[in-house]
């Protein structure tokens, strides 16, 4: 431990590897110990859950497992060569996959089954005889676990000796394992009767389909070492939209074999079912030609179309795959509409109106044909990038944005996913969707306006969602003081009002402060925060109406002629109605980040002066930042005031603020789509937990997830491009003194 | 002036409990330019790790000698202190050593900071109880009034509180500014490649930089429990305060930080109770936090380095 | 697989409109019934939900709470003649407005659900009232005692504690009678805010001399708080807040020496208050509208079986949970009785609840409020240590 002058980073571990790192994996065991522990003591014995938690018999497994790190730590250089072998990626990502679903994730939502879990199913659907044999032996306890862990020992084993024939035998041996779990649990679902969103058989599915990949991947492949890169690389330049095919032909394959289209009463029914319960009804004759084989032929006819396109590179053949596919998209969920309503009326229990008791099926079906719409929009567009594939491969520090059609074909898989997914959710995941992702999200997307791209650290942000809400609050007449008559508006058309009111006050408080620098505006923005939501508690004039907040803001509503839309208390229209918002505003920033302002915001990020000394007019531009980040915090204010109908002081703590900053650097900062994933991971994993570990301790883990991600990747979920170019060069000079010391960065260049 | 002065002593003692967090935050921010959001957490860890220990000595409805009470006093701050520095080390190693290692970007630490909070609040929620309202036990008769200044009586409390304050911070002082160690820090906090190339072991620096301020978060924090009560989630509202206070000093400035904190505690007390005559002030209590961020902004818009300026290694 | 499916929906389809009546809220689906729930002893299985704040800065409130609710399951299931098993669901709302519609939401999708215990806050209240009415789902709210709730139209709402507008003017009359000058300190929270507005409007009306302040809801410091309150020369100080902070500013008022009496609502008066505030409490006054726990017999082995479930006395609310979990489980067995347990015939009983509570004997008003009133306001005070009834506030000295 002695002080040397030139060292380089992590040398001190080196220097004395063994006790070191042995205390720490002690630590870490005994930390764990008490994060897994028993809940809190009590008052008289302050003590009581730490000695249960480290002194008794369990302490011993908690040590094995630091010892088990310690010797991973300390042998892992060994297994080195085989970490890189082909097939081990996708290896170690399916069997994490299996083992989450095994124990984590929900395997039905049936209250019948306690928990819902795979534990608690198996050990229940073991014992019931009306289960068909095939099903109740996958579901006797030790047995899935059991064929997880063959399947997963024959794949290692085929990757590690590099043995064909054992690696056909692991592909076989996993495909069958992962069909045999998801037909068993689609047994089950139809013998519960009830409607089904759980995931835990599909993620099972795609966790044994992972590790059939490893094994292919490894029978295949040539090379020594892995190049997944590459490989990714190799696939969307052989046809780029075949990617998006293959996709959409899983999902069209469930949706219009398996899944559940319809389930009034407690039952599940397929679309065959479906089709023969609508048949000797008053069904719009379109709706029942789509159910009896209009569907079926649909499908097949833009996924051949689709594919077809995409191996002849197409244009014209692409652009009529991508119109059938939109046409079929359009015709299915005419279908969906009128089963439901016609269910609806019909007095099928549990149906309110029309889109409900819809099953799986028709949004899986949506989605696919969406996706094979935009497959051919894919291969319609590629043709102009085809010349950008050579240069790519050899790029190293290539995005994944830069390998054709690849980013599109995400994009595209995300717009899927948030249309179709929603409405498969249950009425829990519908509601924390809309309340809390999706908000979430649109003030991640306005703070990375402030933090990520201008640089300026920002932690005062819910103030403008509080302004944006309590305008909201006034011009509905929902406060102590009423607007005049004339000024009363709906909450749709607050949202420009909101706009002008955040961009005044973003500029009011950027004005005087914004030549502050790095943590002096922090504190600024923090304290600018505080007065807002003490304005509120406060209540000066009767403006805000105290503590008790304003309550019956009402829902927001449009009348355009013959158009009505309530949006009551639909959490999947509000969910639609995000959607667009966030759409718009996604669109106008992405425009933005690559104008002049968004280079100008670059400009002062990284060097302030020399910004200002090459004409960039800093004040300004950092001014538009603030106000730009503010009016979508207040757009997001008017959306959350009037979907809640109630909003008080309590709603903008300044907790809430630091969140959002915690979730856009999570993300990776000055990155769009970082933004919007660390805001919706870090949001939906708390609801998530809520059925892994007790709800007291849920910020604790997430404490430790948001630790551990800026310990293992500080730039964040996904970086951005620029960013990563940043690192990459600190990488490269990684002098002591660069590392000793982080340089100011940019923030205000405190250096 | 009297009941001016009441106001005064008042402040005075939150005052010196903002500016012993302060330190911890300006120490920090001196030799590695961050905010170390995690303070909190060591100032509350402080707290119950003191109480612990003297919990063990002493019982509640206790009535201690004089010289009892001190040694309970010491063994408490002590413990507090220690209890402090620990966390900080591990705070140090754990969220803040790997990112430096890394090159990560400066908000990375801050976020990483921020995680370590939630996790050592709850944590300690999780051990130890949730109630908002932890009190230490009651051995002496706290609020007796010990002497009087101009009118204003200032408890046993009060007192103990101010003087401990005042001490510690004077060593820390002299430490920085008279010790090899303090040499080293300033040098850090100057120019660390330099301070590198003069021999200065960065990494150990840096974490003695942490125990220093840990020690006297954590002492604060058994200040804090005392006066008032402790619980898991007790460091964020001081926390903050006490990084208003560095900045309003100007942070990186150990002094700055002691005035800092000392002008944050009497501002909040005096000014939203002017004229002090009873009727509730012109402003009003339920405005101190408005006043205490308002006087903040303006310090920082005429001086936006704050009273004193930054860096520590000028200033000492 | 499907053929059987296939029987079960084409049958369905053939009676069409009495599949409503046919299985409404039927629970036991399939052969999988009993082997995980757990006893199993009454068959069906229906749900109680416990909605409050189970993590976040107010979880210890929740945790008061739903230890109650979890009591009151545990002790009806064991008593073996509620007909069926009852369950508890707890759903975690934060005690955040913004967060509560979701855990709504997660209540309602559970079928068996009948009643729902909760929201802890009048925020929370206030964002889910609506939605728990569309559904027909019942609430018997436990500890939100906002004056206003009842006044918002929530079709399904109940609420076992007094509201604040009850308990301040009543209060405020006492010490009309007895002060010249009152200083109302408000802890600025939806209760506090309230509570204290009630008084201060009934002193006002009754020509009393008043003087108020507002302290941060989160703050530990009441120094400069109590300095005003002794420097205004007023002889009583109401104030409106709860038990945990009230300690502090108990310690804080005697630090300073203020000699006027210190009087408080219910959401002081509490076991919390008494630990926290020792010496320093004594001679405080609360007005409460429940009955003297220490009177009641029940009451007592309340808290003895609460200390032995979960190995600390009952705090704030709990016995109020309490109260209001075997409502719910009383109208699920009377809507048993009667024929029909679904969510509406659940909330009929509901609203027919005549029930002897350990905290009152409670009985629901048209709008689901405790009618103004029936219960009298009681007047305790603590006595070395220990909280004693003075009777009826508005017949005491």
């Amino acid at each position: 431990m002695s002080a040397s002058i030139q060292r380089r980073p992590g040398e001190r571990l080196r220097d004395n590897p063994l006790v070191g790192r042995a205390l720490g994996c002690l630590a870490l065991s005994f930390v764990l110990a008490l994060m897994i522990g028993k809940q809190e003591g009590t008052q008289q014995d302050f003590g009581l859950a730490f000695r249960e938690a480290i002194l008794g018999p369990r302490i011993v497994w908690f040590l094995l497992i630091g010892v088990l790190v310690f010797l991973l730590l300390t042998f892992g250089p060994r297994v080195q060569p085989y970490v890189h072998r082909p097939g081990i990626r996708p290896l170690a990502i399916g069997g994490l996959t299996v083992v989450v679903a095994f124990s984590l994730l929900k395997w039905t939502d049936s209250t019948v089954v306690s928990d819902g879990k795979f534990s608690t199913l198996s050990e229940a659907a073991s014992k019931t005889g009306q289960l068909a044999p095939l099903a109740r032996t996958f579901f006797t306890p030790p047995l899935p676990w059991v064929l997880f862990v063959v399947a997963f020992a024959v794949a290692a084993a085929a990757i590690v000796l590099r043995k064909a024939a054992l690696s056909w035998v692991g592909v076989a041996l996993s495909v069958l394992v992962g069909l045999w779990a998801w037909y068993s649990h689609s047994l089950v679902v139809s013998l519960l009767g009830t409607p089904d969103h759980s995931t835990g058989a599909l993620v099972a599915l795609l966790g044994f389909l992972a590790i059939a990949a490893a094994c292919a991947a490894t029978a295949l492949s040539a090379e020594e070492s892995a190049n997944t890169r590459g490989f990714v690389n190799r696939i969307f330049a052989w046809r780029p939209g075949m990617p998006l095919v293959a996709v959409a032909l899983v999902l069209g394959v469930m949706a219009f074999a398996i899944a559940t289209w319809f389930s009034p009463s407690n039952q599940n029914a397929t679309l065959v079912d479906t089709a023969s319960l609508f048949s000797s009804t008053g069904l719009a004759p379109l709706a029942k030609a789509y159910l009896s084989w209009l569907g079926y032929l649909l499908f097949v006819l833009s996924l051949a179309l689709a594919a077809f396109a995409a191996y002849r590179r197409d244009p014209r053949l692409a652009w009529g795959a991508a119109v059938l596919g939109l046409v079929s998209l359009v015709l299915n969920l005419v279908a969906l509409y009128s089963i439901s309503a016609l269910g609806a009326k019909s007095a099928f229990d549990g149906a309110n109106g029309p889109w409900d008791n819809l099953g799986t099926g028709g949004w899986l079906a949506s989605a696919a044909f969406l996706l094979l719409a935009g497959a051919g929009y894919v291969v319609a567009t590629a043709g102009r990038e085809r010349g950008t594939i050579a240069r790519t491969q050899s790029d190293v520090l290539a995005g994944i944005g830069k390998i054709p059609g690849m980013s599109k074909a995400l994009i595209l898989l995300v717009v899927a996913g948030a249309l179709f997914y929603p409405p498969m959710a249950t009425p829990f995941w519908q509601k924390v969707l809309v309340s809390e992702i999706g908000i979430y999200v649109l003030l991640a997307i306005g703070l990375n306006v402030v933090v990520g791209w201008a640089g300026l650290l920002d932690l005062g942000f819910i103030a403008f969602y509080a302004i944006g809400s309590y305008t909201t609050a006034y011009f509905v007449g929902a406060l102590p003081i009423q607007p005049p008559e004339w000024m009363r508006l709906s909450p749709l058309l607050c949202i420009p009002i909101a706009i002008v009111v955040c961009l005044i006050a973003g500029v009011s408080l950027g004005y005087p402060t914004l030549r502050l620098r790095g943590d002096y505006l922090a504190i600024v923005t923090l304290g600018f925060g505080e007065i807002i939501r003490i304005v509120a508690v406060n209540n000066p004039g009767n403006f805000t109406n105290g503590p008790k907040g304003a309550f019956g803001i009402p829902t927001p509503a449009i009348h355009l002629g013959p158009i009505h839309i309530d949006w009551g208390q639909s959490s999947l229209q509000y969910w639609y109605l995000l959607l667009v918002i966030t759409g718009l505003v996604i669109l106008a920033f992405n425009r933005l980040e690559q104008s002049r302002l968004g280079r100008a915001w670059a400009a002062i990020r990284e060097d302030e002066i020399a910004a200002q000394a090459t004409g960039v007019n800093t004040r300004n531009v950092k001014l538009l930042a603030f106000a730009i980040g503010a009016s979508t915090s207040g757009v997001a204010g008017v959306f959350f005031a009037s979907q809640i109908g109630y909003i008080n002081p309590d709603n903008f703590v300044l907790n809430n603020s630091i969140l959002v900053v915690a979730y856009v650097v999570f993300g990776g900062m000055g990155s769009l789509p970082g933004a919007m994933a660390g805001a919706a991971v870090l949001t939906w994993l708390p609801e998530f937990l809520k059925d892994q570990v007790p709800a007291e301790d849920r910020q604790m883990w997430i404490g430790a997830v948001i630790l551990l991600m800026m310990i293992f990747r500080p730039a964040g979920l996904v970086p951005a491009r620029r960013r990563t170019a940043e690192l990459h060069g600190f990488d490269d000079a990684s002098s002591a003194e660069t590392s000793a010391v982080p340089a100011g960065e940019g923030m205000g260049g405190t250096k | 002036m009297t009941d001016f002065m009441n106001y005064l002593v008042l402040g005075l003692t939150r005052g010196s409990m903002y500016a012993l967090i302060a330190l911890g935050y300006t120490l920090v921010y001196g030799v590695l330019q961050l905010i170390n959001f995690a303070h909190s957490e060591v100032f509350m860890s402080g707290a119950f790790g003191s109480y612990l220990v003297i919990g063990m000595f002493v019982h509640d409805g206790q009535h201690l000698a004089w010289w009892q009470v001190s040694l309970v006093m010491i063994l408490g701050l002590l413990s507090g202190a220690l209890v402090g520095a620990g966390v900080a080390w591990a705070l140090e190693r754990v969220a803040y050593r790997p990112l430096r290692q890394r090159g990560a970007p400066k908000l990375a630490f801050l976020i990483s900071a921020i995680g370590m909070s939630f996790f050592l609040s709850q944590l300690a929620g999780k051990l130890f109880n949730r109630l908002s309202q932890n009190q230490f036990p009651s051995y002496f008769d706290q609020n007796k009034a010990v002497l009087h200044i101009l009118g204003a009586a200032v408890s046993r409390i009060q007192l103990i509180v101010i003087v401990t304050a005042l001490l510690m911070m004077f060593s820390l002082d002299r430490l920085v500014s008279g010790t090899k160690l303090g040499r080293s820090i300033r040098g850090v906090a100057e120019d660390a490649p330099t301070a590198a190339l003069m021999g200065i072991d960065i990494d150990k620096t840096i974490s003695r930089t942490f125990i220093i301020g840990g020690a006297l978060g954590g002492a604060a924090g058994f200040l804090f429990g005392t006066t008032f009560v402790f619980s898991n989630i007790m460091g964020f509202i001081p926390g903050v305060k006490a990084f208003a206070a560095a900045v309003l000093g100007g942070i990186g400035n150990i002094r700055g930080a002691m005035i800092g904190g000392l002008l944050l505690g009497v501002v909040e007390n005096i000014v939203p109770t002017a004229p002090w005559d009873g009727s509730g002030g012109w402003i009003g209590l339920q405005w101190t936090d408005v006043v205490a961020f308002v006087v903040l902004i303006l310090v920082l818009v005429f001086r936006p380095t704050g009273i004193l300026g930054e860096r520590l290694g000028r200033a000492a | 697989m499907r053929t059987r499916t296939l029987v079960h929906v084409a049958a369905l389809s053939a009676v069409g409109a009495m599949a409503l009546s046919a299985c409404s809220n039927s629970t036991s689906g399939g052969g999988l019934s009993g082997s995980a729930s757990s006893g199993g002893g009454g068959g069906t299985t229906y749900t109680v939900a416990f909605e409050g704040p189970l993590s976040g800065d107010n979880a210890q409130l929740g945790i008061n709470e739903v230890n109650g609710v979890q009591l009151a399951i545990d002790q009806a299931n064991a008593k073996g003649d509620l007909g069926f098993t009852a369950k508890l669901l707890k759903a975690d709302d934060g005690g955040d407005a913004s967060k509560a519609p979701a855990a709504a939401a997660q209540v309602l999708q559970d079928a068996t659900v009948m009643g729902v215990v909760g929201p802890s806050f009048s925020g929370a209240s206030k964002a889910v009232g609506n939605i728990y009415g569309a559904a027909g789902l019942t609430i018997v709210n436990p500890s939100a005692s906002n004056g206003t709730l009842q006044t918002l139209g929530f079709k399904t709402w109940h609420r076992v504690v007094p509201n604040d507008y009850a308990e301040g003017p009543a209060v405020a009359d006492w010490m009309a009678k007895k002060f010249k000058k009152v200083f109302i300190v408000n802890h600025l929270s939806d209760y506090g805010a309230g509570v204290a507005g009630a008084v201060e409007k009934e002193l006002k009306a009754k020509g009393v001399t008043v003087q108020t302040a507002g302290v941060d809801a989160k703050t530990t410091d009441y120094g400069a708080i109590s300095q005003t309150v002794k420097q205004s020369g007023a002889d009583a100080m109401f104030y409106g807040g709860y038990d945990a902070q009230g300690a502090l500013f108990a310690k804080a008022l005697t630090a300073v020496g203020f000699t006027g009496a210190r009087v408080a609502g219910n959401g002081v008066k509490s076991s919390v208050f008494t630990a926290g505030a020792g010496a320093a409490g004594n001679g405080w006054y609360f007005s409460c509208g429940c009955q003297d726990a220490t009177v009641a017999p029940s009451a007592k082995d309340f808290t003895a079986a609460y200390t032995k479930a979960f190995n600390t006395p009952p705090s704030t609310y709990s016995p109020e949970a309490f109260d209001a979990t075997n409502i719910v489980l009383d109208a699920i067995k009377a809507a048993k009785a009667a024929g029909k347990v679904d969510r509406a015939a659940v909330n009929d009983q509901v609203n027919k609840t005549d029930y002897a509570g350990i905290t009152a004997q409670i009985k629901f008003g048209p709008n689901g409020d405790l009618p103004a009133g029936t219960g009298t306001v009681n007047l305790y005070t603590q006595k070395n240590g220990k909280i004693v009834s003075l009777g009826d506030v508005s017949k005491a000295s």
